[in-house]
């Protein structure tokens, strides 16, 4: 586990140098986290910028207060692992398109696989964070299991953060593994 | 090694269509631009139909039979949806209860019953039921007593003592504890509490608390979950601003 880490802190110091990078995973965070929190109300949001004649002052202070909602319309639990998806999405997102642009595309491929299951992992625990959010919703043949679990719904998202948090460390070992040259069994002094 | 494949050809096809795309002519973008511009006239038609279904389906307050907070003729009324057992309800409840208020006679608000069988299986439906009972003993004023006094007590997530909270309460707002245990025995109201259930799923409700803003005009704002204050006022003086 160490090792992971180690390969983490050398790959997140390697591609946050790059301030590209980092605007990137800024944004993807932010996104992430700004659906998160309006998710219950896009359709508002949607209607009072189109329906309404207020000033756009006016329009744009309703979606910014709206997002007080994490405060207001989410429990402790479910605020905490909403930054945490949020930010780890950023970050991961970021590195894997690194990887991409060095054309490590196996790499890649493989944490995008487990990065998107924590995305859509995250995806449903953010939306059972209301009560019942979801649950009357697309996923209402699943009402009755999700009411059911210990946390009521909560679970998917504490899964999506460790989802997350290994593709992140999968993502940082592949970058730095890739920095790396290491001997072949053959003895030979190959790039893994 | 077969994402990888797949991950070689789709950026083939992206660069592919990169290419085409730059090759494309003047007119050949207008064309574009024309269907992308049909389409997203066409997605806002449909969400406008799909929002005005919705205001449709709100049923019109009745002073007879809905329960109002504040000016009972204010320009603007929030009519909310909410479960007794939900926390975020009882977390909005102290929200409106301000917001009102604070609202000098420009708002009403309707408290209309929404309890989750899923989440709060029995004591939501209970508790709605008992707060009707309330009504029918004590008329409007009790039932506000009796919500806020609910919310005060109980600790949401379907935790409530029902058989010592409902009493209770029956008690300290004044009413006749007898008869309040016998309308909640009855279960004379479970088709009224039904009736609200179904109108909030008809008007776009998917969780609690659900609300919607109405303005003098008849324009909606729908509300999902317990919103801050600062967003609810100005969601309100929006509405306020509609002619």
């Amino acid at each position: 586990m160490s090792g992971y880490l180690k390969d983490l802190r050398f790959a997140l110091a390697r591609v946050f140098a790059f301030p590209a990078y980092l605007a990137f995973a800024g944004v993807v965070a932010l996104g992430a986290f700004l659906l998160a929190v309006w998710f219950p109300n896009l359709g508002l949001i949607a209607e009072v910028f189109r329906g309404s004649q207020a000033p756009l002052g006016a329009k744009l202070g309703i979606a910014v207060s709206l997002l007080g909602g994490i405060a207001t319309n989410f429990s402790l639990l479910s605020a905490g692992y909403t930054v945490a998806i949020a930010v780890l999405l950023g970050a991961s997102t970021a590195m894997i398109v690194y990887l991409l642009q060095q054309r490590r595309l196996a790499s890649a491929g493989r944490n995008i696989a487990v990065g998107s299951g924590g995305a859509a992992s995250g995806a449903l625990g953010i939306g059972c964070a209301a009560c019942g959010s979801l649950v009357l919703g697309a996923a209402a043949p699943f009402a009755g299991a999700l009411a059911a679990l210990p946390l009521a719904g909560a679970e998917f998202g504490i899964a999506s953060v460790v989802l997350l948090s290994a593709s992140l460390l999968l993502v940082g070992r592949s970058i730095a593994r890739a920095s790396a040259c290491s001997l072949a069994p053959s003895g030979s002094t190959q790039q893994r | 090694m077969r994402v990888a494949a797949l991950l070689r050809a789709s950026m083939a096809a992206l660069a592919l269509f990169a290419s085409s795309a730059a090759a494309q002519t003047d007119a050949d973008a207008a064309l574009v631009e024309r269907y992308v511009e049909r389409q997203r006239a066409a997605a806002a038609q449909r969400e406008q139909h799909e929002a005005d279904a919705r205001a449709g389906a709100l049923r019109p307050v009745s002073k007879a039979r809905d329960h109002i907070r504040g000016n009972p003729d204010a320009p603007v009324t929030l009519v909310e949806h909410s479960d007794f057992e939900c926390p975020f309800c009882k977390r909005f409840h102290t929200t409106l209860k301000q917001l009102v208020d604070q609202s000098n006679g420009k708002l009403r608000w309707v408290y209309r019953h929404f309890p989750l069988e899923e989440l709060h299986p029995a004591k939501a439906r209970k508790e709605a039921a008992a707060s009707e009972c309330a009504v029918e003993l004590g008329g409007n004023d009790a039932f506000w007593k009796f919500a806020d006094r609910f919310f005060e007590l109980t600790p949401s997530n379907n935790k409530t003592d029902i058989d010592t909270v409902l009493p209770r309460i029956a008690r300290e707002i004044g009413l006749d504890e007898t008869r309040f245990a016998a309308c909640l025995a009855s279960d004379r109201y479970a088709r009224h509490v039904e009736e609200d259930y179904q109108n909030a799923v008809a008007t776009g409700g998917r969780g609690t608390p659900w609300s919607v803003i109405v303005s003098k005009s008849g324009k909606t704002y729908p509300l999902s979950g317990a919103q801050p204050y600062a967003a609810v006022k100005q969601l309100v003086d929006l509405a306020l601003e509609e002619k």
